[in-house]
Parts: structure tokens; sequence; C-alpha cells
């Protein structure tokens, strides 16, 4: 009833190739827009922003990378973690080397390493495929952080060893450093992920997109339809790593201020492989999903107990939220072994034909 | 999506939660949190310290009813070493808190530069930057009462005898944690080598290799050091002491940072790291004042200590003197500004104008316990020197005179290195809204 779409006719190619082609999607769409670009600025604390929008937001964009190459192209990647860092390294270096530039221009500069890096990691992926990329992909993984750790140069000899954003103004405001204003640098990483997720989905609705999921789904067959491998898995390499890259200097330039070579080691990579996997390999919505339960819901948990007001011993309520989204990780693969974007999309086409199923 | 309303309805609620929550904190409490970490790879280590410091502010607040009348609410909130957990712990409790002690280098790295902006001092009583010692700089930071390059200079010292230049020809190791923490005390080994003609050999401990240390140990037995200093932490020092057991490296070349010094570790081995020492700035024992924690809080069954017997630690130990030198800073401001709930700014002051001497010590039961110091506007730190414990197969025992730590030396370095500190997170405010002695 909710989501009828009968009545709705296309009557153009145009209108029949829109993205939303359901007018109820663009409706929610446009809602939860509203929401992140109103309604949250308006209500939320510092620590909302800082504990929950932004870490959301980073790590959607950051899954939404991996989610390119893995679950577009079909390409497994345990190297997510390394091409963050080299985002954030290269960041950080443009904006030492040239401080008067814009923090935009360095941000999107810095994607071009990770994408490079990434294009180099990935060319193995024209020989190997599967368990055997993802090994390799590791290697990056552990070199990279190595690299971080080894290569002074790297962190401007700092004698500890790591990275420390200064204060960066643009167009009179403060965007990054400890003055920058939590709300500033809400719709500076929402804008940044919005425009992202935008070209990202008309990329993958496009010729690229389609053929990444040639490749994805047969690789043998694509290339007998005249697809080229090496220009396809490439590619998949060079975009995931972009949106990785600037993932991870939005990351340290945004929301922590100062990172050490170890924020970048595998624990993060896996981090942001789960996201993807739970919230829906091959889907945008997906990495938010993902996001939420992976990142925001322990933090909400960890509320809970001061909310209602009951102390409890903060040991014993970390193992307790462990288990929790432990659990709700393997209710959630048991009930919709494809992620959280298709559990919404049964739910979906629930709702579309209810209360008349055939 | 539904999945998607919920929570983010949730987080809305939340973020309104907050919002009232902050107003509503009483005015005649002392709000102090702490990131503790009892879960994580660094547990081991942190629970006996994080027990310390919960059970001296208990004690105060059951034997004195706080700190004059004043009740101190010691919060903790569990970042497991992990510094995303550290930002969301930070803005969790700055609201109402007082102080932040954020236990780890990596949070200290992220909340030093929010401390010219939220106010709120940082303690870290043992650990964080050397050059946080220099309070021209670092208005906001603390470390008393000795930094990491005053352990490096304090260990050199001792197995000098006092002079340095006895070292000249002979191989230091350093076996370090490699992690912003274990390379802390590299600048100041090296400076110190260059000048007086030892070999400097630093070998890196990564993450990973914590446990399983056979490559470093190794290389300690192709390079033959004369000494090895270790800055480990977690279980990298069970680690390394266990395969210098295994290997028979001489235990009494054998020399730790106070955070590895933990009994625990040395358990393992017993008898096996007899002669194994580390610098420390407390020394165990049994002191008047833990009477009064046992009274109050352990027997009281209001102590997060599995076995009362736990109370004779270094650690455990540690904790209450990094509770008490807390608690001086607020008594401090308290007089100081004449009020009883001190606020962070306060505090602020408090702990720039700390003496700990032995009057003082004495006074809290604590005489003997850790070295007397005091701070000032231009020295955060305090540098009271420390002592060498020894390992006898049992305990630690105290195993030396008291060590001073060589601060013409050390100097020098911090101010370079609290300089380029301030240089790489420009605009680093300067002291001038906060003049020195008022």
């Amino acid at each position: 009833m909710l989501y009828r779409t009968a009545g709705q006719f296309k009557t153009s190619y145009q209108s029949d190739q829109a993205l939303f082609p359901v007018r109820q999607d663009a409706f929610l769409l446009i809602f939860f827009l509203l929401l992140a670009y109103v309604v949250f600025p308006l209500t939320a604390s510092e620590f909302t922003f800082k504990a929950l929008l932004v870490p959301v937001l980073i790590y959607s964009l950051a899954s939404l990378g991996l989610n390119i190459l893995t679950g577009y192209a079909g390409q497994l990647s345990l190297g997510t973690a390394g091409f963050m860092g080299v985002g954030a390294y290269a960041c950080y270096k443009i904006t030492t080397i040239f401080p008067e530039l814009n923090f935009v221009i360095a941000l999107a500069l810095s994607g071009f390493f990770s994408a490079a890096i990434g294009v180099a990691f990935g060319l193995p992926s024209l020989r190997i495929k599967g368990f055997y990329l993802a090994i390799a992909t590791l290697a990056a993984q552990f070199f990279l952080v190595w690299l971080f750790e080894k290569w002074s140069w790297l962190y401007n000899d700092n004698a500890s060893g790591a990275i420390e954003v200064r204060t960066m103004d643009m167009f009179g405001l403060t965007v990054t450093g400890p003055t920058a204003s939590p709300v500033v640098q809400y719709y500076f990483v929402l804008v940044a992920v919005t425009v992202v997720f935008w070209l990202s989905i008309n990329l993958t609705r496009g010729r690229y997109g389609r053929m990444w999921k040639a490749v994805r789904d047969m690789d043998i067959a694509a290339e007998l339809v005249g697809i080229n491998l090496m220009r396809a898995k490439l590619t998949a390499f060079a975009v995931s790593s972009y949106i990785v890259g600037i993932a991870g200097a939005l990351m340290v330039f945004l929301w922590k201020g100062a990172a050490e070579p170890n924020l970048f080691d595998i624990p993060l990579s896996f981090q942001i492989l789960f996201i993807a996997i739970i919230g829906g390999l091959g889907s945008i919505l997906g990495n938010f999903l993902g996001a939420i339960l992976i990142v925001a819901l322990p933090v909400i948990i960890n509320l809970i107990p001061g909310m209602l007001g009951l102390s409890v011993n903060v040991a014993t309520l970390e193992h307790i939220n462990v288990m929790i989204i432990g659990a709700l990780i393997v209710t959630f693969l048991i009930v919709e072994p494809h992620g959280l974007a298709r559990f919404w999309a049964v739910i979906r086409e629930k709702l579309v034909i209810w209360p008349f199923p055939h | 999506m539904k999945m998607n309303g919920i929570s983010k309805t949730l987080a809305a609620g939340i973020a309104g939660a907050v919002l009232l929550a902050v107003p509503l904190a009483a005015a005649e409490e002392i709000y102090v949190p702490n990131l503790s970490y009892r879960t994580g790879p660094f547990a081991a280590t942190g629970i006996p310290l994080m027990n310390g410091q919960r059970d001296y502010i208990e004690m105060l607040n059951a034997r004195d009813g706080g700190v004059n009348g004043v009740k101190i609410v010691y919060d903790e909130c569990e970042t497991g070493y992990n510094t995303n957990k550290g930002v969301e712990c930070y803005e969790k409790t700055k609201g109402k808190a007082i102080v932040t002690q954020p236990w780890s280098t990596g949070i200290t790295l992220q909340v030093l530069p929010r401390t010219n902006v939220d106010k709120i001092p940082i303690l870290a009583p043992g650990y964080g930057f050397s050059p946080m010692s220099d309070g021209d700089v670092f208005a906001w930071a603390y470390n008393p009462p000795s930094s990491y390059w005053d352990a490096a200079s304090m260990i050199l010292n001792h197995i000098s005898d006092g002079d340095l230049d006895k070292l000249k020809g002979q191989k230091i190791a350093l076996l370090h944690l490699d992690h912003p923490y274990g390379k802390e005390p590299i600048p100041l080994i090296e400076a110190m080598a260059e000048k007086h003609g030892f070999t400097f050999l630093p070998i890196p401990v990564g993450l990973k290799e914590m446990q399983n240390q056979s490559a470093q140990w190794l290389q300690v037995r192709r390079e033959k050091p004369d000494y090895v200093v270790m800055w480990g932490w977690g279980a990298m020092n069970a680690g390394a002491i266990t395969e210098a057991v295994k290997t028979r490296f001489p235990m009494d070349k054998f020399v730790g940072v106070w955070w590895s010094g933990y009994d625990g570790d040395l358990k393992a081995v017993g008898d096996k790291g007899k002669g194994y020492r580390s610098i420390s700035w407390n020394v165990p024992g049994d002191y008047p004042v833990l009477a009064d924690v046992k009274k109050h809080v352990v027997d009281a069954g209001n102590s997060l200590l599995e076995n009362a017997d736990d109370m004779n630690t270094v650690f455990y130990q540690r904790g209450l003197v990094i509770s008490m030198i807390l608690v001086e800073g607020i008594k401090e401001a308290q007089e100081h500004f004449d009020t009883k709930a001190v606020t962070a700014e306060q505090l602020r002051w408090g702990l720039e104008n700390l003496n700990i001497d032995e009057a003082r010590l004495e006074a809290l039961g604590m005489a003997g316990m850790t070295a007397p110091f005091a701070t000032a506007c231009d020295n955060h730190t305090g540098h009271g020197g420390g002592w060498m414990l020894e390992w006898d197969g049992t305990q630690f025992v105290k195993a030396s005179e008291h060590i001073m730590p060589d601060r013409a030396a050390i100097e020098p370095l911090e101010k370079a290195k609290a300089e380029e500190y301030a240089k790489n997170n420009a605009p680093w405010p300067d002291r001038s809204a906060l003049p020195c002695g008022n």
C-alpha cells in the first residue's frame, strides 16, 4: 500500500533508466538526505558527531571502495587499510609540502597516490584469482604498514613516528585541527561522501560497472565477449583504491586528528571487509547499513546502561558488547546471507505487493 | 532501511540525551574519568594499574568522604587500547571531566591538540611525550613524576655507576615496541651514545611479534650487547623475559623501563628471572596507606581486585601513586581558588603547582613509596627520579639508592622537540592566555 508501484508509468527511456524508477525510493532517499543534511546538524551533540555520525560516514566510504573491487569486480582484497594509509600519508605529505594548497585539492590528489599503489598491487590479479589474490593483497597490507613505520620521510622524521594534523582553513572556516567545529567537519565529510557515492552509483550502472560485473560473474565469458580483462580489473583497483585512499585521509584529517602507523594494520582491513560483507557485497546501500551495524551499534550499546542509570563494570560491558555484536552478525548472516542490503530488498519486495501477495 | 531508520532515531535520541545530561551534573562532585583498558592485548598490565587508581579514590571517598568534603566520582571508559575507542571515550566524558587520563600514547596524540580548545588537562604519569615537560609549550599536559627520557637517563646512569664515559666502547641494545611509545627513548639514547662514545643498537619488536621474539633474541645473541634495555608493554614483556631465559641471556645485563617491571611477567619465570632490573618511580612495600585501602575498599568488598595479595604488586601500588598525584593536584586547586568542586581549568593550575615533598608523603602514609617532586610552570614533569628494582625470584625489591636523571643533557632536547611539535601542529597557542604564577 505504502509502496504501491502500480500507476507509475514510464513514458520515456530517460525516465525508465532513472536512478530511482520507483517514486517511493526517491522519497526515502530525500528523507534520509534531509535527516543527514538538516536534522542531524541541528540536533546532534559533539559526541554524536565525533563518535557516531562522522565515523559511520567514513567507514561506509571505505567500504564503498572495497565493495567496488570485491562486490562489483569480484577481486577479493585484504589490503584496504594499507590503501587507506597511503591516502592518509599522501594527504599529510601534500599538506605539509604545499601548506597553501586548498584542502579539498590535497584530498582529491591524495586519492591518486593510493590509486597508483592499488593498481601496482592489483597487477597480480591478472594472473591469480580468489584466495590467492587475497594473499597477494595481504602482502600489500603488511608491506605498506611496514613502510609507514620505517620510512621516516613519510612522517617528516617526527620523533613519535606519528602524523599530526595542523589547522587548515577553507573559505574562512576551520576544517581540520583541534579548533575545527564538529558541525563543519561533519558537513565536509558528508558532502565528500555524497559526491563520491553519487559518482559511484553512476559509475557502477555505466559501462565500467557492467564490465566489472561481467568479469566478476565469469571472467572467461567476459573475455570472449570482448571485454579487456586487464583494463576491467585494473580500473576496478584504481577506482576502489582512490575511494579507499580518500576515506583514509578523511579518517585522519577530519576525525582522529593524529595517526600512528599501526592504525592502518590488518584489523582495520578486516573491519571494512566485514562492513562490506554484512552490508551486502555488490550493493551501495549495504555500505551504510554495514557501517551502522559494525561502527555505530557498539557505541550505542555502550551508552545504554548509562542512560538507564545502571552501573556496569566497563570491562563486562565491553565483553557483552562484543557478544551482542557477534550474535547480531551471525543472526543477520543466517537470516540473509547476502547481507543487510538484500534483507532490505526482500522487505521492500514484500511491501510492494502487500497486502495482496500472489 | 527499517534498521537504518531505527538506529538513526536512536542516534538522534542519544544526541538529545547527551545534550541534556551535561547540565545535570551535581555541583558538589568532582568527575574524574579514566580511559582504561581492562580488555584487549594490554589488559594484563592495565588491570592492576587501574585497580590501584580506582581503589585510592574509593578509599578517600570512604575514609574522608572525598577530598575536603567533595566526593570524587571515578569513572572508567573502556578503550581496549584502541584509538577509535579513545575518541569515543574522550568525547563521552569531556562534558564533565576535569582531567583526561589517556593511558595510551596513541590516544594522547589525538587528545593533546584538543586540550588547548577544550581546556581539560591531560595527566599522563610516567607516560606520554617526554617533551610534555616543557610547560611553556604544553600548558595543559602533565607527565609527573618522571618522563621516558628521564627513565633512559636514569638507566644509563645506573649501569655506568653515574659516569657515562665508562660506557665508552660498550654496546647497548634497546629492545623496544615498534610503536610511538617504544620509540620514545631513541632520540635521547642516540644523543647520549654520540656524546659518550657507546654503540646504540635499537631492536624493534613489531606489535605482531610481541609474543614470538626469537628473531630479535637471535640478533641479541649475534650482536652480544653489553646491556639490553627494554621498552616493552603488555605481552611483549613476558615474551622478552621468557626468551631471555631461554637463550640464557645474563639477567643482570637486562634492564627495563617502569612499564616492563610487572610482577606477573616475572612470576612466570620465577627464579630464572633473578637479577632482572627495572627502573621505577615507586617502590613496592608495606605503607600505611595500604592499610587504609585494605580496610575501606578491599575488605569492604568495593575493590575490583580478585585477590587481596595483589595489593603488594608494583603496578597496583603505582596505580595508587597515580591517583595520589591527581588528588594532590585537586587539593592544591581547592586551596588556591578557595573552592570545593574544582573545574578543569583550576585543576590545571593545581597540577602545575604540585609540591609533593617528604612531609606531604609522610602525611599521606606514602613516605618512601614514590620520589618527592614538585612541578612548576616550565616543568610539568617534576623529574623526581626513581629507584632500580630487582626481581629476587619472587618479588621486586629496591636495589639501588635514589637515582636522578641527567637533566642538563635532557633539557635542550626537550625544548627542541616541544618546539617541533608546536610547529607541526601550527597554529599552536602560546602561554600568553595562561600567565605563569596565577
